[in-house]
């Protein structure tokens, strides 16, 4: 009995070398493991030939910001904390305008991620970003 | 000396359990490895309240408050941007581009930007922000 279960044990493969890899496989892939969530607005620019057009169109709520970072709602100064409730009281008078927000070359990136951010809040969804004038 | 051998071999542990786990861990680690190719520079993103998380981004786009654009570890500059991105969006042809623009940097090269993603084929770009 003895002998037969020492024949058994014999045969066995040796797991060590593949148990190491395996190992160092594991810890590789748990070190480059990047659980790295982007929160994030998503951008839509209207494409170039359609740009004219919206600008023509004065449903639209076309909020602009010049070099020194003043906002301009339909071409009227506004704060940057009252930019929600214009876009809402805009929004309310025609639902189907869509916001335009046109910054100039020099003008703050973050000054235009807020007001998309305040647009969305005021409940208008459809936001592009157009290319400014100086 | 054979019952010394043998009590040796008894002593051993059963390997078998936790040989199972490993694989199953190593192979939940292989599956979602997605490796982001990070920009490489610290960012101080405008907030933003309506934001949602995206899951599918692989490639960032650091902009700093000096204006340069920084992408896979690099300094490099508008012109050289899209071959950039279309290299590295060869690698994962799933991934979104999210551009980290610095809330002091400006807008007209992050719609600079932008406009080089979409010209290099990517369907998804996105503005970074952090939570208010």
């Amino acid at each position: 009995m003895r002998k037969f279960s020492k024949a058994e044990e014999e045969a066995e493969i040796n797991m060590t070398p593949m148990l190491d890899i395996v190992f160092i496989m594991l810890i590789f892939f748990i070190v480059t493991a990047s659980f790295v969530k982007e929160s994030g607005l998503d951008v839509n620019k209207p494409p170039p030939n359609e740009q004219q057009k919206k600008d023509d169109d004065k449903k639209n709520i076309l909020i602009q910001v010049d070099s020194s970072n003043r906002i301009f709602v339909n071409l009227r100064p506004v704060d940057i904390a009252s930019v929600r409730a214009n876009v809402e009281r805009l929004h309310a008078e025609n639902p189907e305008g869509v916001v335009v927000i046109q910054p100039a070359e020099d003008a703050f990136a973050g000054i235009v991620v807020e007001i998309y951010d305040q647009a969305r809040q005021a409940g208008v969804y459809n936001v592009s970003i157009a290319e400014g004038r100086q | 000396m054979r019952d010394h051998a043998q009590t040796e071999e008894d002593a051993e542990i059963n390997m078998t359990p936790m040989l199972d786990i490993v694989f199953i861990m190593l192979i939940f680690f292989i599956v979602t490895a997605t490796f982001i190719k990070e920009a490489g520079v610290e960012i101080n993103k405008p907030p933003a309240v309506t934001a949602e998380k995206k899951d599918r981004a692989s490639i960032l786009i650091a902009i700093t408050e000096t204006d340069e654009i920084w992408i896979n570890r690099k300094q490099v500059d508008l012109k050289s941007l899209r071959t950039n991105i279309e290299k590295l969006h060869a690698e994962n042809p799933q991934g979104t581009v999210v551009v980290q623009a610095d809330a002091r940097s400006k807008a007209g090269l992050m719609i600079a930007v932008t406009e080089a993603v979409n010209d290099s084929g990517v369907p998804s770009v996105a503005v970074s922000t952090k939570e208010k």
